[in-house]
């Protein structure tokens, strides 16, 4: 019998995740989504200057905005009265090997042991 | 106190560091009792049962976490244990040479404790392995390339 290992429960946490929230693999699995940050990349634009590029309807287009803004990589700003779309590129750097992941497990782990540690001691006093 | 909360690797290692509000007596306590690890201990959301926990040289602590509707099998041995400053172990992965050595550090500063935990590897390779199988999982980093590439293509052509 195989036993699953760390790696492997760290590796289902982030596949669980990943098809859970909305992240940076899903925002670029869709070659649209990948345009429109290529586009946002060079300068930011309105809803309506993107949809022009596209022979999608508009809402189509609006609905892929919002799913890249869900997303992080990109941000929303009103200006007088349009709203316009700016490339968040930081978010792609985001890692993803075990590494990374050890850190962040370890990260939860530390913050789970310190309330713990928080709660024990209240109750002592 | 956030200073105190770092990580890195240092070829085969990872090194951990926490600065946690309670004297070291009790952190000691709470890493090595089967009542207080359940508590914090593996992925969120899981459980915790301890089947038995010895924490001595040589001996081991065999727990298994519960998830996901499964259960996985985690298994400890103690290498060095020196009450309440020093805890080495090893912890069993799928074959031996997934297997890494922990150690941790308990430190008193001031009445709190400065956790340093150092997970050694057998090697550089092995955790560069771990990293590619876990990419191999995750599949999408090759797309992430191309798009980090394309875009910085892009920006190069801005005026």
């Amino acid at each position: 019998m195989r036993k699953p290992n760390l790696a492997h429960i760290f590796a289902r946490i982030y596949l669980r995740i990943m098809t859970q929230t909305r992240d940076v693999f899903q925002a670029i699995a869709d070659p649209t989504r990948r345009k429109i940050i290529g586009m946002l990349a060079r300068k930011s634009l309105n809803v309506n200057a993107i949809a022009r590029e596209f022979a999608i309807t508009r809402q189509a287009v609006s609905l892929h905005v919002q799913f890249l803004n869900e997303c992080g990589l990109i941000v929303i700003k009103q200006q007088g009265r349009e709203r316009y779309c700016e490339a968040k590129l930081e978010k792609l750097n985001e890692v993803t090997d075990w590494v990374d992941q050890y850190r962040k497990y370890w990260d939860t782990k530390f913050d789970s042991l310190e309330s713990y540690l928080a709660k024990i001691q209240k109750k002592k006093k | 106190m956030e200073n105190y909360n770092t990580f890195k690797q240092e070829e085969n290692i990872l090194i951990h560091t926490r600065m946690l509000d309670a004297p070291r007596d009790l952190v000691w306590e709470v890493w090595t009792t089967p009542e207080h690890i359940k508590e914090w201990w593996g992925p969120n959301g899981f459980s915790l049962t301890t089947k038995s926990m010895n924490v001595e040289p040589g001996s081991t602590w065999d727990s298994i976490m519960h998830g996901w509707g499964k259960d996985f099998v985690s298994k400890v041995e103690y290498v060095e244990v020196k009450k309440p400053s020093f805890l080495s172990y090893i912890h069993f992965g799928e074959s031996e040479d997934y297997d890494f050595t922990v150690s941790v550090l308990f430190d008193e500063v001031e009445g709190k404790t400065l956790l340093t935990m150092k997970s050694v590897f057998k090697s550089k390779a092995i955790i560069e392995e771990l990293n590619r199988k876990v990419n191999a999982i995750e599949g999408s980093k090759q797309t992430l390339n191309r798009l980090e590439n394309y875009i910085k293509q892009l920006q190069s052509d801005k005026p």
